[in-house]
């Protein structure tokens, strides 16, 4: 207990210290300029935004948790915080050092209910990867079945709540003190609705048992199966699936698998997820998909698992497809249905961002693609024009598709959303 | 405005040896509008084309039509004449007129909605020809291709033909003028959730190993996308009577006239479409292509094979896919809406259980008109 308490209170300090010296870099040069009467807006903080999301990101990977999760939930939200912060922030995944395999040990005993050889005959010790809330081991159950199983850090609900806490303590001071504030409260009440969602595994094997469902029709889809019987809140044992990471481009070369294939494959999923389904893996990193010949694609993590709207699909299908067909009327119409608002009513705004967005694309011509550069360019444009706001399900997805790109580019292709939707022969440009 | 057309633009071509009339014409050309006397406006969306005296002119024709007249007849003075497809070949939209229009009696609109909306998105897809990559066709192909609708693909007739589908700028094209159609009939009716995913549903298929491995593979490309797409098109027709007729009429339509007429307005839009394909196919299918190793092969021998390809894949296999997955979904709709069985079987009786007229070895025959 006592141990607790002084953990907590080390953790808060370094949380302090971290958000004091975010907000002294911002605020020091700003006062400075105020003192030697020069314009504090003209001053170019890039540089600064760089050093500050370096300093979170350490503090972050030493503190984990909850940290971790505010990273990556920083890293999503480009329409509200500066590139630099998405960049690094975003970087916040499974690169952590492992934990004990003791306390590993404890939460699996506990959660099942019984030693760990009743269930397992083999269990490595060394973790396959360590990430912000949980770990995955290599088992193999009694009957033989090689499985992975993934536990949670025992401490991490406690965790979680100490550390949004204190961050939520931080962001009141920061609030009261900064005369113009961002709003973080309500990026932090939807990151403590993200992280209750995740911490819950039954949800999770519940989300990956929906979209193994609905691709029943497509056997190029894995889904590790489930081993219900030993999954719990705080335990998933899984079938243990193999493949390339679909970044490894050696790897995939090696085994003879088409590039082309696998961008093609991916976006046909993911498109028909987030179109099609609506209910979608919020972070398509490359540490969660798999590739197998065939090319086979598995899929692994389904606690950002998302559902959208109804109509949502279809609204952002006409959003892409008149920004690619060159229909303004469309667009506008598209941009309504999907939840923008700007706050004068002047829809010629939308035209704009959208403009602005084409032009960052390298043939200066929508196809299809939400690249990176295309949605900083969106984010920029509405964080410059704040008569626009948008909605979080198309941050969320627009990022989706961002990462994708990212994927597509690694391996030499485009990730064309529109092309994946085509019928028949128009599909054209592969 | 001004023409330099060398040739008049009206009828089709006069008399004479066609090889002393070139005809060539710029994109601008081919893209020209007819005076419209008033736009046309549907559901308050300004769409494409207007009306010249009172009728209908579809949009971009002023000189794309004539041009297209000509180049075709052109071809009927050389060679042996047009490709066409057989109607027997056409599968009849599902759910069929009466079906459709038993359903709309019992009040259940969803799988209408459903098919209207499909439709209207299917047509926008057809604006991605103008991004079907085309390969320098004058040396894939033996001959000349001078005053040629081939030479013209890339110079006015894909781009209006991807306006004419999917809009442009502030006017709509046949997508939302499906659109406003369905909405006129149906008072603006919500469309189902699942579109998308039935648009989606199978996707994953491998694709098609080339007919012909030593074409360069853009060239079979090319000839395959404007094969399957002149199918479509041709097969379109069918859609269209049904739409025509289904919407116009007052029993199930709240706007009977205005919706019908908008469909008729689209199916007229849809020949330029039709006609510069089938000109396009039989211009490669009069001539000699050449192969990457050096060979020749004839083009009615790749352009034949190509199209009964085509027409096997897009006539036997799909329409009975699509409807078997069809009756299940208006099985869904109808259970939704907990209406008797009987229904259904009404339904499922009025069904012409068409099948495609040919076995799998008989031989698809390509007709000349
Ligand atoms: N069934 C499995 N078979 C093999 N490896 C797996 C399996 N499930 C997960 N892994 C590996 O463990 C890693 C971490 O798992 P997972 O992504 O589910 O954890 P996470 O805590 O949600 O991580 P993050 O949120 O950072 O993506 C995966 O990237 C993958 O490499
Ligand atoms: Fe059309
Ligand atoms: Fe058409």
């Amino acid at each position: 207990m006592i141990l607790r308490v002084a953990e907590r209170v080390v953790r808060s300090a370094l949380i302090g210290y971290a958000a004091g010296s975010v907000w002294l870099r911002y605020k020091g040069p700003s006062w400075l300029d105020r003192i030697a009467r020069r314009d504090p807006k003209a001053r170019d903080l890039s540089a600064i935004h760089q050093k500050n999301a370096d300093q979170i990101y350490r503090t972050a990977t030493r503190l984990r948790g909850l940290l971790i999760k505010m990273c990556q939930v920083i890293g999503t939200r480009s329409d509200v915080f500066p590139p630099a912060y998405v960049k690094t922030l975003s970087q916040a995944h499974d690169r952590l050092p492992p934990r004990e395999f003791e306390e590993i040990r404890c939460v699996v005993e506990e959660d099942l209910g019984k030693p760990l050889d009743a269930v397992f005959s083999e269990f490595e010790t060394r973790p396959v990867a360590a990430a912000s809330l949980a770990q995955v081991h290599r088992a193999r159950l009694l009957d033989g079945r090689e499985v992975a199983v993934k536990v949670q850090y025992p401490d991490i609900e406690h965790i979680v709540k100490t550390d949004l806490s204190s961050v939520r303590r931080i962001c009141r001071i920061y609030e009261r003190f900064d005369p113009q504030p961002m709003e973080l409260l309500p990026l932090l009440d939807e990151m403590n609705q993200h992280l209750a969602l995740e911490l819950d595994f039954c949800r999770e094997v519940e989300s990956g048992d929906r979209i193994r469902k609905l691709f029943e029709d497509n056997p190029a889809v894995v889904i590790p199966e489930f081993y219900k019987e030993w999954c719990t809140g705080r335990v998933i044992t899984m079938e243990f699936v193999s493949g390339i990471k679909v970044t490894d481009i050696e790897a995939l070369d090696e085994a003879g698998i088409d590039h082309r294939r696998v961008v093609q494959g991916l976006m046909g999923i993911y498109t028909r997820k987030i179109m099609a389904f609506g209910f979608f893996q919020a972070d398509p990193h490359p540490g969660n998909i798999f590739i197998q010949p065939g090319p086979r694609f598995v899929l692994v993590d389904f606690g950002l698992a998302k559902e959208l709207p109804e109509g949502f699909g279809l609204g952002l299908f006409e959003l892409m497809f008149s920004m690619m067909t060159f229909n303004d009327q469309s667009m506008i119409r598209a941009f309504d249905e999907l939840g923008f608002e700007t706050k004068t009513g002047d829809k010629s705004t939308y035209v704009e961002i959208a403009r602005r967005m084409i032009d960052r694309s390298e043939s200066r011509r929508f196809e299809g693609e939400f690249t990176e550069g295309m949605t900083d360019e969106l984010f920029e444009a509405i964080r410059e024009n704040p008569i626009v706001q948008v909605p979080i399900d198309f941050v969320l997805v627009a990022r989706a598709f961002a990462l994708l790109s990212g994927i597509a580019h690694t391996l030499g292709h485009r990730a064309n959303v529109l092309e994946s939707m085509a019928p028949g022969a128009t599909q054209l440009r592969s | 405005m001004s023409l330099d057309a060398q040739t008049p633009v009206g009828d089709p071509l006069p008399e004479g040896p066609p090889k002393d009339a070139p005809i060539e014409f710029s994109e601008a050309q081919l893209l020209a509008e007819p005076e419209f006397d008033e736009p046309l406006i549907a559901g308050g969306v300004r769409c494409h084309g207007g009306f010249i005296d009172g009728e209908y002119v579809s949009p971009r024709t002023l000189v794309r039509m004539p041009a297209i007249d000509a180049w075709q007849s052109r071809l009927r003075l050389e060679g042996p004449g047009v490709v066409d497809i057989s109607r027997e070949f056409m599968p009849p939209h599902y759910p069929s007129l009466e079906q459709a229009k038993l359903l709309l009696r019992a009040g259940v609109q969803k799988p209408i909605t459903r098919s209207l909306t499909m439709i209207s998105i299917v047509e926008g897809f057809g604006a991605m020809i103008r991004d079907v990559p085309v390969p320098d066709l004058r040396a894939a192909i033996k001959e000349d291709l001078a005053g040629t609708a081939l030479s013209h693909l890339t110079a006015g007739l894909f781009e209006a033909h991807a306006r004419d589908e999917a809009g442009h700028r502030d006017q709509g094209g046949h997508k939302q003028m499906w659109e406003a159609a369905r909405d006129l009939a149906f008072d603006n009716p919500r469309v189902p959730g699942d579109v998308l995913a039935r648009l989606m549903q199978g996707r994953g298929r491998n694709r098609r190993p080339p007919l012909f491995p030593t074409l360069p593979e853009k060239v079979e490309g090319l000839i395959a996308t404007m094969a399957n797409v002149m199918v479509i098109e041709i097969f379109a027709d069918d859609v269209f009577s049904w739409g025509e007729a289904l919407l116009g009429d007052p029993e199930v339509s709240a706007a009977a006239e205005a919706a019908s007429r908008m469909v008729s307005y689209i199916r007229a839009d849809e020949r330029p479409h039709v006609e510069y394909l089938r000109t396009a196919l039989s211009e490669v299918r009069c001539r000699t292509l050449l192969t990457i190793d050096g060979g020749e092969i004839p083009g009615r021998e790749v352009v034949d094979a190509i199209l009964a390809q085509q027409l096997r894949g897009i006539a036997s296999s799909r329409p009975r896919e699509q409807r078997e997955a069809l009756h299940e979904e208006i099985r869904a709709d109808i259970a939704e809406m907990r209406l008797s069985s009987e229904l259904m079987r009404k339904f499922t009786a009025l069904d012409d259980g068409w099948t495609f007229p040919r076995s799998e070895d008989d031989p698809i025959e390509i007709a000349l008109s």
